[in-house]
């Protein structure tokens, strides 16, 4: 038995994580101040990362070493959740962090990452491992791609990973050319494209209920379900994102990404095994399989929604169109619903409700797997139809993560009175101890070369091919928007789609 | 003496259940009140037998529960023991909390029994039945009484597992643990557990290098049972390496206080953490508190065989 196994204890110990250097494009940024540094800090204090560990950050911001620690040492403080601060652990962890101030548009700034990595591998015995995590705009992810690629940091002793945050594209064709420029420097099996949905503990979950229990998966096809509803609902407006979110609109933002993949994961077939690629290629199967709509299919199958000015519980909220920054007259849709066919063996004629939307009632997301009802009504008579209600299946995944079936009892008494009741399963309560944020998961699977709650980019394809004629369809239109009032569940609209096919919106 | 009233399973049960009905009614969990308008949930993973004696402060042993049910919710039967006369009680009742920004209660099942030694015959008859079908039973043990009478092996029927912890006053030693591993008892001792994020810092550290000699230093005259955990755990895994023990002698518990490997890595332990020298590079890593409750949860999480713990007590018991 070598060292390396001998000491081994997979009962007790959590995994751990190579050396290595994280290079954060973006340092100065929201995104690093708020998930990064606290969840590159939460591994340090739960032992996860190994003694050979930096972070060296880059922004356009001039700043030393000391004051990008002295940043980072207040960010972590302000945003870590649910966990202690340890200020001797910091200023150990701290040590490992350095910072080049830098633009991604001059070549020099890449060879001065080059220098430093050469340095910091010497300090900090990082093995050469490198991942580099572009938190910076979409639009400059090829350029620091190529850029890295020009001062030949694409290749080295050790690894190298690049991770990228959505959006991969802005339609099919961009999609497609982000990758063309990606590929020239990295290879596929190197590329981590990040969707937090599928970090979250709730995401992963659906998989182990799903094939980790014998008795659901029998049930999980066209012949016991009925239909399914994913609702991934925010109750606040764009706050202050008004220009980002002008560009981008609900059917881009939530559903071409997050909404997709979660559907794919609640949809998909078991994997062979549960290995990055087995569980990738069954998602990707999965997302090939959903319908491609043609432009006339559009109108009774998308419905596009923009919120008005209205209340959110007491507070009277303004409409998008009055947000900071938005147009007047914006097209952007707030909120977005869609029905899709999966056309394959198992879902063939099942209809996946997908609806997501700004200044909804509350914040919510969850998916619904309602099932058909029982082919006898043999209570009628006796109750007021209660019997006639649908088992439903409900995977909370924010807030009060959990499983709840709902099914019909008989009240206690004479008779046979019928009357809905609900099982819960709350995650948080049934097991105490603290979830790992996504981003802890995530940057720990990329560390480790774990790429299972990655996209690859045929899932990336194949679900812009799935809304790319939503997209298109949208482009011609003009809308009467506003068409809902905040603090509502969208226009009459996403109701009459689901009513076409004698079905209603769960209200969550 | 006066007639005792006598104790039955069934009763205790039925009690449990009134318990419920009660908090599930309205008035109760305040249904229709916004803080608790979604009454209580009821949570078992486990049934969890503690054998107490009778001087343990039962607050402190309450609050420990509590923590436990957070992450392993059960239905926990306390048995406090107590020398004297013949005596036997019982009751039920249940330990609620509210998760920080949930609407609803969490509660957990508890009976609490006391008895006298003489009674710990009908305590097994009575804590079988209590049992909770198809999840696991766990027993821990924190009663020296029972070692002492030699009666650890009269409950060990009603368990999976048995919790000991050997670096308490009056714990089974490691003979006796040893015997419970070769009767085919899953086993497991917190004072093991109490070493599991050295041991994983270790570990981490030696990944990809050879090892010629270890020294594991300790204060105090004597290594406690954690100190010679640490040292049959690396005997075992490091065939190749000579390790061995430096006591300070004077005060201590004799828990371990730095471990040097070779000439390049030292390890120096301290309050809640590590510190270590790697060739240069100066580090620090966080252990876990290593309180009674985050020790048993770990425990509890585990209810299965122990290849390495298990591997290491036999290399202590040879």
């Amino acid at each position: 038995m070598s060292p390396d196994t001998a000491l081994q204890d997979p009962l007790r110990f959590h995994r751990k994580s190579p050396p290595c250097a994280v290079v954060i494009y973006g340092a100065n940024g929201d995104l690093t101040k708020r998930k990064l540094m606290p969840a590159l800090y939460r591994l340090a204090y739960e032992g996860r990362l190994a003694p050979g560990f930096a972070v060296i950050g880059i922004s356009r911001t001039a700043m030393s070493d000391d004051e990008f620690r002295s940043r980072m040492h207040d960010s972590v403080k302000k945003f870590l959740e649910d966990s202690p601060f340890d200020e001797d652990l910091w200023n150990s962890f701290a040590q490992g962090l350095y910072y080049l101030a830098g633009d991604v548009g001059d070549p020099d700034s890449y060879q001065a990452l080059a220098k430093c990595l050469a340095e910091v591998e010497g300090s900090r015995k990082t093995e050469d491992n490198t991942l580099f995590y572009l938190s910076t705009q979409p639009s400059q992810y090829a350029e620091i791609a190529e850029g890295l690629g020009a001062a030949g940091l694409n290749k080295g002793k050790g690894w190298r990973r690049i991770v990228i945050e959505k959006p991969f594209g802005h339609d099919l064709t961009s999609a497609r050319e982000l990758q063309c420029r990606l590929e020239k420097v990295f290879r596929e099996s190197e590329i981590y494209r990040i969707d937090h949905y599928l970090g979250k503990e709730t995401v992963q979950n659906i998989m182990a209920f799903r094939f980790g229990n014998g008795i659901f998966e029998p049930l999980w096809t066209r012949t016991y379900v009925d239909h399914v509803q994913i609702t991934a609902a925010e109750s606040i407006g764009v706050e202050g994102r008004g220009a980002y979110y002008q560009e981008a609109g609900a059917l881009r933002d939530m559903i071409q990404n997050h909404l997709l993949q979660v559907m794919a994961t609640v949809t998909m077939e078991p994997a062979s095994s549960f290995t990055s690629d087995a569980v990738r290629d069954e998602r990707a199967k999965l997302l090939r399989a959903v319908r491609i709509m043609r432009p006339e299919q559009v109108a009774a199958n998308a419905v596009a929604g923009q919120y008005g000015p209205g209340r959110s519980g007491s507070e009277p909220v303004i409409g998008f169109r009055e947000e900071k920054g938005v147009d007047p007259d914006s097209q952007t849709n707030t909120f977005a619903a869609v029905t899709f066919l999966v056309d394959n063996w198992r879902w063939a004629g099942v209809p996946f409700y997908i609806r997501t939307g700004k200044s909804l009632p509350k914040r919510v997301t969850e998916i619904a797997i309602q099932f058909r009802t029982a082919p006898l009504a043999m209570f009628r008579k006796a109750t007021a139809g209660a019997e006639a209600l649908p088992n439903q299946l409900i995977l909370r995944i924010q807030p009060e993560e959990g499983i709840s079936l709902k099914f019909v009892s008989k009240r206690p008494g004479s008779g046979m009175q019928l009357r809905p009741v609900s099982m819960d399963f709350n995650y948080g309560s049934s097991f105490g101890e603290r979830s790992p944020s996504a981003y802890e998961t995530l940057l720990l699977d990329a560390i480790s070369g774990d790429a299972t709650l990655y996209t690859r980019q045929d899932m990336v394809e194949a679900s812009w091919q799935a809304v790319q004629p939503i997209l298109d369809y949208w482009s011609t239109q003009k809308f009467k928007f506003p068409n809902y009032a905040a603090g509502t569940w969208g226009p009459p609209a996403a109701d009459e789609m689901l009513a076409r096919w004698g079905h209603t919106w769960r209200r969550p | 003496m006066t007639a005792e009233k006598p104790i039955k399973p069934d009763r205790l049960l039925k009690e449990l259940s009134d318990i419920w009905t009660t908090m599930a009614a309205p008035e109760a969990s305040g249904a229709g009140d916004e803080a608790h308008g979604d009454g209580v949930l009821r949570a078992c993973a486990m049934t969890l037998f503690s054998f107490v004696d009778d001087e343990v402060d039962p607050a402190a042993l309450s609050e420990i529960l509590a923590h436990l049910m957070k992450e392993h919710p059960s239905r926990s039967v306390v048995v406090r023991l107590k020398e004297g006369e013949d005596f036997l009680d019982a009751r039920a009742f249940a330990q609620c909390w509210m998760p920080f920004g949930h609407r609803r209660q969490i509660c957990c099942e508890q009976i609490e029994i006391t008895a006298s030694m003489n009674r710990l015959a009908d305590v097994a008859a009575i804590i079988g039945p209590l049992a909770v079908p198809d999840l696991p039973r766990v027993i821990i043990m924190h009663s020296a009484r029972i070692v002492r009478a030699g009666a650890l092996r009269k409950i060990l029927p009603l368990g999976d597992k048995i919790i000991v912890d050997s670096a308490r006053a009056g714990a089974p030693g490691f003979g006796e643990l040893g015997g419970l591993l070769d009767s085919g008892h899953l086993t497991g001792d917190l004072a093991w557990t109490r070493i599991t994020d050295l041991r994983a810092l270790i570990a981490q550290l030696l990944e990809h290098r050879t090892v010629n000699r270890i020294v594991i230093e300790y204060q105090g005259r004597e290594a406690s049972p954690e100190t010679r955990y640490l040292l049959a755990w690396l005997e075992s895994s490091l065939c190749s390496a000579k390790v061995g023990l430096k006591g300070s002698g004077g005060e201590g518990a004799g828990n371990v206080s730095a471990v040097q490997v070779d000439s390049d890595l030292s390890i120096r332990v301290t309050d809640g953490g590590a510190e270590y020298d790697l060739g240069g590079l100066h580090q620090r890593a966080a252990f876990g508190p290593g309180t009674d409750e985050q020790l048993l949860n770990i425990e509890l999480g585990i209810v299965a065989h122990d290849p390495v713990f298990e591997r290491t007590l036999n290399r202590i018991t040879a």
